[in-house]
């Protein structure tokens, strides 16, 4: 099709791929500079505070501290961010603190571990504040205000109120009406590589040199100039490879002045590197958001109008907030044809980290709520939800009620080729239950102009000596492939190979201003100042040659990167010769938007070149026995104008689209007080490779006369359907509307049950009674008194940076390392957990013991009675034996549930049973009842506890999450300890007192698991649910079955993750072997696990889970 | 007492803490910075390296533990101009997009394929599970690991 075309339509590779690929790429991470230091930042333990001071002298005589700095040692300056209006956050805390993990403090030290240990030494004196941490308490008159000047009414940062007449109107001539309510929690980037900087700042010239991975660096010299108050030109932004951004990196991040001051400070190169839990905490994630959408239907379903409400949690502080209201605004009324439309957006603080950016900028969710409404009015309509979209979509030449003129639009034909390909005609009709198929549709602004400066883009090519070129441009490439781009749009424009080519980014000493990469404007922006400055440099090529042979520079030809004139043979140069002739040269030109920006108050405009459009349809199915939601096939359909690199666009979507997985099934963050409990890699659900559909991309290629060789912009577009057209395919297959994203499994498994929920018999459990009134007075007088109690009183964790470590040579030297007086010892087998849980601080120690490699403990044996795994023996090694396969084939196959290869690898059978428990709370550092004492609260009580236990909780209501436990558990394992008197022995039955708390003594060593074999046929089976593929445990069931021919003799079951401990279901076991196996024996056995269960607010869940999975694993452990 | 290693074929000899985690023995001391940090946690597989032939998690090997043992990172395999045919792939087939999770994902791959040249789709994914990638999807890797296998690539 492209023929016509040298680059533009080719797959062309990324230009960084083979030193990315090579391990030789340079990120900010990978960065050193003589005489550096490291920085480390000291962030706020409290939501809202008043810092009544600092005091640094402690951690300034720290050994390797060159300096330490806190707020009101900074220019007394804040980031303009989203323009003057908004300016509400310094460089540092200066006199107050909004959220937990807001920076305080700051050291430069020689080393990293240096500077994390002076952080210690830091005294901050605080003055706690009543917090907010939820939109609608904010807008409360009594709510705590988290800023105190303001215009608007208590919290709102910003309002954004339109009605662009005929709402009212709409709405009274409608014969239908639709009105509903959605809502979403904060998305966050998850960049793989967390934000960071090295500043280097030169005291003889004043020159601030800064590496950081950005999406903008045109942003990060505005903003630190400003705060540090430098003259702009003395701030230089260098290029760097960027591992990723997906808006986690536009703006400033603040590292950037913290490492920037400590470097003006101490006059030498500063580097900060964020860890994974920082990132978290202080970087800033996507917005929360609760929208009310109207819509107002005319009998034929024609849409008369839209009204729409919606709430944004902005956190403490104003950064993105009031691009995202634009953004959200400007998505409300845009897709498919509207007649009238209006809105009414509140921007509101609360206490919590700052919104930030994240692909799709709130679109994909708007989108969700707009097109769950599109198929409730198919569905009232009884039209058919495909043929609706079609005969609703815009349409070119369209005007919509927000301004926009439609283009180039392709909206009905995306439609109907992602109908096609999905097959929705022949499936339509003949859909298997639990199966469904959803489809949504996207519009988006190519390229819009939101901010005052993203009108216009520059770029620069440089003739070098060897005939190359480099192009130069501010925008920053993440890893779109935008840089491969940019080059091929030089290279089409100048008749070039695209590999003579080389592009350079970022660097605003050498390249021309850009406001960088955002809103996926660069193919479009950028690419367009692109061909822009080659067809300049072809006239650059004409003009300087034009004197040299002295003739019309305009009959002078360039093409195959030859310059000539006529067919003259002497006056015929390469690009290697003109630059022998006349030297290196540079070439600048400018791009701009020429269109007026829209109305700033209510976004009313045609405020984009054009807009971009697209379908995606998604079949799938969920498993009605545990909410488990399979996404077979993803189609998607696009609009894109041209497709200038197919296998940087095909990337672009299929990222776009696993990320829109992710947000509609399970991403979150979940906030305790403000603070994100699942700030680790493992609890925050991204999507990983076992959750990657078949992704079916189709172009539709409209050639827009505004885009660079007709091409629309791309970046966000394929996320933006996405959220959308899996819950439309949930409601088929389900039957329910969720209006609640991410749709959680469990909230599937509620919502859809066909079966009346357990009988739960709670009084089954004498204890639950204490228990249930304990709960019962939680919310009004035990939760607060014990979070004072246990403030004043209760352990606080401590986080250890440091420990020795050491490797006894045996079993006897590593027990009398335990024995030792003088040391607080621990023993480490893989040391997955127990390392990072010494950073989490749930683990005290200042000594490890390293066991893996002894002897003693390792290897596997098989006794004619019994199976002995030694105790150090790793995961990975138990699952690759065929021979314990063939006897406990549960084993082998359960263990290979555990976690990821990797940690397989080197975790151990005993270090799995031994591991702390998982519970949220706990591991993000809450002064709970476990880890602060008698005096502190259980934070599941009232907290987010949809993972916690529904059986047997006490005060502590964790559950017990390693696998590892119910195996062994209903395998009759006994547990071989070692200690300084001999050994010892502990059925599995026994081993646990609580979840994460064992019957082994500080001082003893597991030695081996020791596993009875009967030599009569077995039947086994494990069964689990987790969030993702690795993931610990919701609810798990290991079955282990005797027969006795075909007879069963004895049962043995053993449910995981629902108790603090391993739970055997002595009940069940009976009922099968008094009631038989039938289906419905089956069933009803299942049923009695969950008597005695006591679930909390959120995890009532798991008991139906529980039952299902205990009816399942027992029918699939059944012999043939 | 120091630690006795081999990373990429050559015997080292280390005074540095045991304790530390060995990815940063690798990109510090042996400034070998292909191995990248995305958590440290053993959370998303950044850092993995091949030790003994096996895929670990290097951010969460102490360095003591690696006495006596063979390191390979991805500095082993190609350097920029001369690519692994690996990695050649990797990068025509646009498998990777910001490239920080690529060199563990790599060296995941090399773990697999040296123990089973012939993974069947499940295989693959089992094996990478433990590699966050964000960016990519994974759709394009998943094709790209499909030709490496036809082709036999691992084992030019
Ligand atoms: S850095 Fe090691 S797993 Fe993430
Ligand atoms: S390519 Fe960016 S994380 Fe994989």
């Amino acid at each position: 099709m492209n023929a016509e075309f040298r680059t533009i339509g080719k797959p062309r590779p990324q230009l960084e791929g083979p030193a990315k690929v090579s391990g030789r790429a340079q990120y900010t991470h990978d960065l050193t500079l003589p005489n550096m230091l490291h920085g480390a930042i000291l962030r706020s333990p409290h939501p809202h505070a008043r810092i009544r001071s600092v005091d640094l002298s402690r951690a300034r005589a720290m050994p390797g501290v060159v300096a330490a700095v806190c707020g009101t040692d900074f220019p007394d300056l804040k980031y303009v961010n989203a323009g003057p209006a908004f300016a509400d956050r310094f460089a540092m805390a200066r006199d107050k603190v909004r959220f937990t993990g807001e920076e305080v403090a700051a050291v430069a030290a020689q080393t990293p571990v240096q500077a994390q240990v002076a952080l210690a030494a830091i005294t901050v004196d605080y003055e706690i504040l009543p917090a907010v941490y939820d939109v609608e308490t904010a807008l409360t008159p009594d709510a705590p205000a988290i800023h105190e000047k303001s215009d608007l009414p208590r919290n709102v940062a910003q309002e954004s109120i339109a009605d662009f007449d005929g709402v009212e109107q709409a709405f009274g001539d409608a014969a239908h009406i639709f009105d509903a309510t959605f809502e979403h929690g904060i998305v966050a980037p998850i960049c793989l590589e967390t934000n960071g900087v090295l500043a280097d700042y030169d005291t003889e010239t004043g020159d601030l040199t800064l590496w950081a991975p950005s999406q903008a660096p045109f942003f990060v010299r505005k903003e630190i100039a400003h705060v540090m108050d430098l003259p702009l030109e003395k701030v230089h932004a260098k290029s760097v490879v960027i591992g990723g951004g997906f808006g986690g990196k536009s703006q400033s991040p603040e590292p950037i002045a913290i490492a920037a001051f400590l470097s003006i400070t101490t006059g030498r190169p500063v580097k900060i590197l964020l860890n994974r839990q920082e990132e978290f905490l202080s970087g800033k994630s996507d917005h929360a958001k609760k929208m009310r959408v109207r819509s107002a239907v005319a009998a034929d379903g024609t849409i008369l109008g839209r009204h729409t409400e919606f709430w944004v949690d902005n956190g403490a502080y104003t950064h993105m907030g009031p691009a995202y209201i634009s953004a959200v605004r400007q998505r409300t009324c845009n897709l498919y044809r509207v007649g009238a439309a209006g809105f009414d957006g509140k921007l509101v603080h609360t206490n919590k980290v700052s919104g930030g950016s994240y692909r799709g900028m709130g679109s994909p969710q708007i989108i969700w709520a707009i097109e769950t409404q599109i198929d409730e009015i198919a569905e009232r309509l009884g039209k058919d939800k495909l043929e609706y979209r079609i005969e609703i979509a815009n349409r070119p030449g369209d005007r919509t009620p927000q301004g926009w003129e439609i283009g180039t639009c392709a909206l009905a034909e995306c439609l109907e080729e992602a109908g096609r390909r999905i097959g929705w005609a022949e499936k339509k009709d003949a859909m298997p239950p639990n199966r469904g198929i959803g489809f949504a549709a996207m519009i988006n602004p190519s390229v819009g102009v939101l901010y005052a400066e993203g009108n216009f883009a520059c770029v620069s090519i440089d003739l070098l000596e060897d005939g190359r070129l480099k192009v130069g441009t501010q925008s920053a490439d993440c890893g779109t492939s935008q840089n491969t781009v940019m080059g091929q749009f030089v290279a089409e424009e100048l008749g070039l190979d695209a590999d003579v080519i080389d592009v350079l980014h970022m660097d605003t000493d050498e390249t021309p201003p850009d406001l960088g990469s955002a809103a996926s404007r660069v193919t479009f922006v950028s690419g367009n100042a692109a061909i822009k400055t080659a067809k300049s440099f072809r006239a650059e090529i004409a003009s300087r040659l034009a004197s040299h042979w002295d003739v019309p520079a305009d009959e002078i030809d360039f093409t195959d990167g030859i310059a000539s004139y006529k067919d003259d043979n002497a006056r015929r140069l390469t690009l290697a010769e003109i630059a022998a002739l006349e030297g290196p040269f540079r070439v600048e030109d400018r791009y701009d938007i020429d269109i007026p920006r829209p109305d700033p108050k209510t976004g009313y405009g045609h405020y984009a070149a054009t807009y971009g459009f697209g379908a995606q349809a998604v079949e799938l199915e969920v498993d009605p026995a545990t909410g488990q939601v399979t996404v077979h096939k993803i189609v998607v359909v696009q609009d894109i104008g041209r497709v200038i690199n197919p296998l940087a666009l095909e990337g672009q979507m299929q990222g776009g689209i696993v990320q829109g997985i992710g947000m509609a099934l399970r991403e979150e963050l979940v906030f305790n007080d403000g603070v994100p409990v699942n700030a680790s890699l493992i609890t925050y659900k991204a999507p990983r490779i076992q959750d990657t559909p078949e992704i079916d991309i189709a172009f539709i290629e409209t050639d827009d006369p505004t885009g660079p060789y007709g091409a629309k912009a791309g970046g966000e577009h394929s996320i933006n359907p996405t959220p959308a057209a899996i819950a439309n395919a949930l409601a088929q297959a389900t039957g329910t509307r969720f209006r609640k994203l991410p749709i959680k499994a469990s909230d599937i498994l509620q919502a859809t049950a066909v079966k009346p929920s357990p009988d739960l018999k709670p009084w089954k459990r004498p204890y639950n009674l204490e228990v249930a009134s304990a709960r019962a007075l939680y919310p009004a007088i035990l939760y607060p008194g014990l979070r004072k109690l246990g403030g004043k009183l209760g352990r606080k964790p401590a986080a250890k940076t440091e420990y020795d470590y050491i490797r006894p040579k045996n079993l006897q030297e590593a027990l009398r390392a335990l024995a030792a007086q003088d040391r607080k010892a621990k023993v480490m087998a893989g040391g997955t957990d127990l390392q990072v849980g010494l950073r989490q601080g749930v683990y005290d120690a200042d000594t490890l013991v390293d066991i893996a490699d002894l002897e003693e403990l390792r290897g596997i044996a098989i006794a004619a009675d019994k199976v002995i795994v030694g105790a150090a023996t790793t995961i990975a090694e138990i699952t690759e034996r065929d021979d314990i396969r063939a006897i406990h084939p549960m084993l082998t196959e359960g263990l290979s549930r555990i976690a990821t290869a990797q940690i397989r690898n080197v975790a151990t059978i005993a270090g799995d049973l031994s591991q702390e428990k998982r519970c949220w709370f706990f591991r993000s550092g809450a002064q709970c009842y476990k880890a602060g004492g008698m005096t502190c609260p259980c934070y599941a009580v009232l907290g987010d506890n949809r993972h916690h236990s529904i059986l047997g909780a006490g005060r502590c209501a964790a559950p017990c999450v390693a696998d590892a436990a119910p195996i062994l558990t209903a395998l009759d394992a006994v547990v071989v300890v070692a200690g300084a008197g001999g050994e010892r022995r502990i059925p599995m039955q026994d081993f646990y007192i609580w979840s994460g708390k064992t019957r082994v003594a500080e001082n003893e060593i597991i030695r081996a698991i020791e596993i009875p074999r009967d030599h009569v046929p077995v039947s086994q089976r494990f069964e689990k649910v987790a969030g993702w593929d690795g993931d610990f445990a919701d609810a798990s069931v290991a079955v282990n079955l005797s027969w006795d021919g075909p007879k069963l003799a004895a049962a043995r079951i053993s449910l995981g993750a629902v108790a603090p401990l391993p739970v055997r279901a002595t009940r069940t076991e009976a009922a099968l072997l008094a009631d038989g196996l039938s289906d419905t024996a089956i069933e009803a056995a299942a049923g009695l696990t969950v008597e005695g269960a006591l679930p909390l607010s959120d995890n009532a869940y798991k008991a139906r889970l529980l039952v299902n999975l205990t009816e399942r694993a027992i029918k699939n452990s059944l012999p043939e | 007492m120091p630690t006795h290693l081999e990373v990429n074929g050559q015997a080292r000899e280390t005074e540095n803490d045991p304790a530390i985690p060995l990815a940063v023995y690798l990109r510090e001391e042996l400034e070998l910075r292909g191995t990248k940090i995305g958590c440290g946690n053993g959370e998303c597989g950044a850092c993995t390296v091949v030790m003994d032939g096996r895929a670990v998690c290097s951010c969460l090997v102490p360095l003591g533990r690696t006495e006596g043992r063979r390191i390979e990172t991805i500095e082993s395999l190609g350097d920029l101009n001369n690519l692994h045919p690996i990695q050649r792939k990797l990068v025509e087939r646009g498998a990777f997009q910001c490239g920080f999770c690529t060199p563990g994902i790599v060296m995941s791959l090399i773990a697999l394929l040296r123990r089973n040249p012939r993974p069947d789709d499940a295989k693959i994914r089992t094996a990478l599970q433990g590699n966050l990638c964000r960016c990519s999807g994974y759709v394009k890797l998943l094709e790209a690991i499909g030709e490496i296998v036809r082709e036999g690539l691992h084992e030019r």
